[in-house]
């Protein structure tokens, strides 16, 4: 009678120790650390500046390779999508980056305001106006 | 005797005299003329529109992704330098020359060769990479430390028409001196004499033929083009008569170096398996490995020698012959000036220096070139990837694909041991965040081009179909949480028009009353077909679409259990959904399109779609971890390093006809398939089968842990699994589960009210 008792406590601590495992991770940090990516952050800046967009996003998605988990490359591909006119895109790269973020505020704060953008551009007011009132409540917080 | 001759002759006079007094004969005349005329201007009209027009197909070639050199990259030394043969990189630096490296212990340098890419060129870098033990260490270019350079692409193969004809195309300029030479010395020494014949040399052959000393060339490299650009190899008087006319036409129409950079770029230099090896360009790189500018005299006169028959002076299979034919064109060279004695001396003593490469054909990894030319031909048209020469760079990670074919060939040798049944499977590997294809094996040989079954090979998919059950499920947190308890009491389904159906566990029996989260880790049939049945079959079907099933599921009852036929593909994009937390990222094989001369054509971007909510996502990955820390994949646990926490699901058929095993660690999604393309029986479960593939799939790949980051819309709780109810780290076998928050059980379990009572009381 005890046994089974007892394996299953240790499966429940098993599990407990993965789930737990996965909430304890650190949030992504907001600032490339790794200088390569720090670069292609510069040289996709660069390009977003001249206009060369396809260019940019070539040079993200690169970033994207070495660090996948960097909320803030995902935000950088949101904007360039927003520059674009794909608001679609834009909308999609911002979410991808707000599963990333973590605790930080700020950021998730600046992807609902692209969302807010995007959704105002696409011809959805309502969806832009909560976008842009969960913004301002997270700066607020 | 006399007299019938003299008559005979007087006769013949007669004859000739009576024809050229005859009109008809004249107009005969006339006729062969015009014939011949008309035979010599469509001729000419031949050579000149082929010469002039696009003078070679070039077939589209494909590379693989280039590696990214970085502080931290988690590359070791041993990767990189197989990365590096793998790429044709040279041992031994010679100053600035591209595509050579020295290795001493950890530390390497090289020096790369230029590169186009779509968002630019990088020149050739002379670097210093060191490593440590995770990964690079150092990277240093000549003007300092560099932050990130990448590396030649590895060739992975060419898009050819049905011949199989390759070539690198080079400029006059960019021969080397020596080659010129040693193809005048050795296969025309009066080329830029002549006006396209060479009647001495045609006469001497001739007669040569005619004692019996042997079949003689005797054509100039002009003839030489003509007969392997314009026309068929036999051998006939006639068709000697139009290589002579041909050749005549050729060059009264174009410059000696036309036709000699032509001939150059032509020229047959051997086999590779089923890809025809054309033009010193490709020969260069295909033996040396080297670019065409770059060779020596010794390499250059190998090559030159081995024109007069490829196969028989092969430097691979026949190196004595290709050395003594090698040397032989060196003596002609000598003879007639083109070297010093000293030259002579110094490149005979040289070795053959041929890289030994693993036969290729027209490429290494048939199943991932079908997927690109798939995806490929949804924009371009079969005959401009054949033809223009398009640079297709790919996704595929040739370390990924080797760990793959590895785990899945070795795998399959030990399942299947004697006698040899015929056991099959399909492996593919993508990239969690960006829906990248490293890897794609679609036989148990990797090399064979036949059925890919990692595409087309459509069988039932059993469990691993199941999570779009639990998705559906999960994603109504007011209705089901991993706490809420399903029902395991058989079931019989009655519909009309249809066989009745009652599903059946694997263990033949059932499980009263069990939690959410342990029915799919041990893939509990009858609570899952229950489930999808509360649910609704054709909201479950809508899931399985969201996830990006693309085809028309149907929409029975047993769909809910996978008698659904897909192919691993499908798998992988369903999986590929889940592991990106809900956002669905279609799969792609092809990153960008160049033209020859690196222009940008055409970006595959990465493109996401936020499908389902990502909390949902975010519990059916807990889900799935449960299968392999307790479940049906527990098995897993010990054939993954430590530490390494992954996500899946095991897959068996009726009467175990398929293995299936789909899962992703915190980098990479890979399925596994294993089965008879009969569809006999084959005594594998998902867990014996499969799942032993993918282990050591993931296992081989130093794969990073899966660990999400829990979002903020989510709490942990702890709940007791026997009822479903609020429990804390003290209850026996409780186990703290994410939920949405405001869904987790706000009954508490006896041993936690206890306790929370004291605890209450301990405050007040």
């Amino acid at each position: 009678m005890i046994k089974p008792v007892r394996r299953a406590a240790f499966f429940g601590l098993i599990l407990a120790s993965l789930v737990s495992g996965c909430a304890m991770q650190p949030p992504a940090p907001a600032t490339p650390q790794n200088p390569a990516v720090a670069e292609l952050l510069a040289t996709a800046s660069a390009e977003t500046r001249a206009g060369r967009l396809p260019q940019a996003i070539a040079v993200l998605e690169r970033a994207l390779r070495i660090e996948p988990r960097n909320p803030l490359l995902w935000q950088e591909l949101a904007r360039v999508y927003l520059q674009r006119d794909d608001y679609r895109q834009a909308e999609q790269m911002a979410a991808r980056s707000n599963s990333w973020v973590g605790s930080n505020r700020s950021l998730l704060a600046e992807n609902w305001r692209i969302i807010g953008v995007a959704r105002e551009e696409r011809g959805d007011p309502a969806g832009a106006r909560a976008a842009f009132e969960r913004a301002a409540q997270l700066e607020h917080l | 005797m006399a007299r019938k001759q003299k008559k005979k002759t007087s006769k013949k006079k007669g004859v000739l005299r009576r024809l050229a007094e005859n009109r008809w004969f004249h107009l005969g005349l006339l006729a062969v003329f015009l014939v011949g005329a008309v035979f010599v201007a469509w001729l000419d009209y031949r050579v000149r529109d082929q010469f002039e027009g696009r003078r070679f197909a070039l077939p589209a070639r494909v590379y693989a992704r280039p590696l990214e050199l970085f502080p931290g990259a988690r590359v070791s030394a041993d990767t990189f330098i197989k990365e590096l043969q793998q790429v044709g990189y040279r041992e031994g630096l010679r100053g600035q020359q591209p595509g050579r490296f020295e290795r001493r212990g950890d530390d390497f340098r090289l020096v790369t060769r230029p590169l186009t890419f779509w968002d630019g060129p990088q020149s050739s870098l002379s670097l210093q990479v060191s490593f440590g033990d995770h990964g690079v260490r150092e990277l240093s270019g000549a003007a300092g430390p560099l932050n990130l350079v990448r590396l030649d692409p590895e060739y992975i193969g060419g898009i050819y028409p049905a011949h199989n004809e390759d070539r690198v195309l080079v400029r006059l300029d960019g021969v080397p001196k020596a080659l010129v030479n040693a193809l005048l010395a050795v296969e025309d020494r009066k080329f830029y004499l002549h006006r396209g014949i060479d009647p001495m040399g045609m006469t001497r052959a001739l007669v040569s033929t005619l004692s019996g000393r042997g079949v003689q060339g005797g054509s100039t490299i002009t003839q030489q083009l003509v007969k392997n650009f314009f026309l068929t190899p036999e051998r006939t008087l006639r068709r000697k008569f139009t290589e002579v006319v041909m050749a005549l036409l050729l060059e009264a129409h174009y410059e000696k170096n036309d036709i000699l950079e032509t001939y150059i770029n032509e020229v047959y230099l051997g086999q590779d398996r089923n890809r025809a090896i054309h033009g010193f360009g490709l020969g260069a790189q295909f033996y040396f490995g080297e670019q065409l500018r770059n060779l020596s005299l010794a390499e250059s006169a190998l090559l030159v020698g081995m024109v007069k028959g490829p196969s028989w002076y092969d430097p691979h299979r026949q190196p004595e012959r290709a050395l003594k034919r090698r040397n032989l064109t060196l003596t002609l060279m000598r003879q007639q000036g083109f070297i010093s004695d000293e030259q002579y001396l110094q490149a005979s003593a040289a070795p053959l220096g041929v890289i030994d490469k693993p036969a290729m054909g027209t490429t290494r990894y048939p199943a991932f070139l079908d997927l690109v030319r798939r995806q490929l031909s949804r924009d371009y048209r079969d005959s401009d990837l054949q033809s223009e020469g398009l640079q297709i760079f790919t996704t595929l990670d040739p370390r990924v694909q080797a760990v793959a074919e590895h785990a899945l060939t070795s795998r399959l040798n030990r399942l299947d041991s004697s006698p040899d049944q015929g056991l099959q499977g399909a492996v593919i590997v993508t990239d969690t965040q960006n829906g990248e294809v490293q890897a794609l094996v679609g036989d148990r040989d990797p090399r064979f081009p036949g059925f890919n079954r990692a595409l087309d090979s459509n069988r039932p998919v059993g469990s691993v179909l199941k999570p779009a059950i639990y998705l559906t499920a999960l994603s109504d947190p007011s209705r089901y949480t991993l706490a809420t308890l399903l029902d395991d009491e058989p079931l019989l389904w009655q519909e009309p028009g249809r066989p009745d159906w009652s599903p059946n566990n694997y263990d033949h029996k059932s499980h009263g009353q069990v939690p959410l989260w342990r029915a799919l880790a041990r893939s509990y049939n009858i609570a899952a077909a229950r489930l999808g049945f509360d649910l609704g079959v054709p909201n479950v079907l809508d899931t399985a679409r969201k996830l990006g099933v693309e085809r028309d599921l149907p929409p029975y009852a047993s769909t809910l259990l996978g008698a659904v036929a897909l192919s691993p593909l499908e798998v992988a994009q369903l999986y590929q959904t889940l592991s990106s937390g809900g956002f669905r990222v279609p799969l792609r094989a092809i990153r960008e399109v160049l033209t020859p001369e690196g222009k940008p054509l055409q970006r595959y971007p990465l493109a996401v779609e936020q499908v389902v909510d990502p909390a949902s996502a975010y519990l059916v990955t807990a889900a799935l971890q449960t299968v392999v820390e307790e479940g049906t994949a527990r098995g897993l646990r010990s054939q993954l390093p430590e530490g390494l926490s992954v996500a899946g699901k095991t897959g068996t058929t009726d009467d175990m006809r398929d293995s299936w095993f789909a899962g992703y660690s915190g980098d990479r999604v890979a399925v596994v398939w294993n089965g008879f393309d009969d569809n006999r029986p084959t005594s594998l479960t998902g867990a014996s089968g499969a799942m032993r593939v993918w282990g050591d799939l993931m296992s081989g790949l130093d794969a990073e842990p899966l660990s999400l980051p829990l979002p903020d819309t989510m709490e942990l709780v702890w709940t007791e699994p026997v009822s479903g109810l609020r429990a804390d780290s003290e209850c026996p076998g409780a186990v703290e589960l994410p939920f949405v928050r405001g869904s987790a059980p706000t009954e508490h379990a006896p041993c936690a009210r206890s306790r929370g009572n004291w605890f209450k009381r301990l405050f007040r």
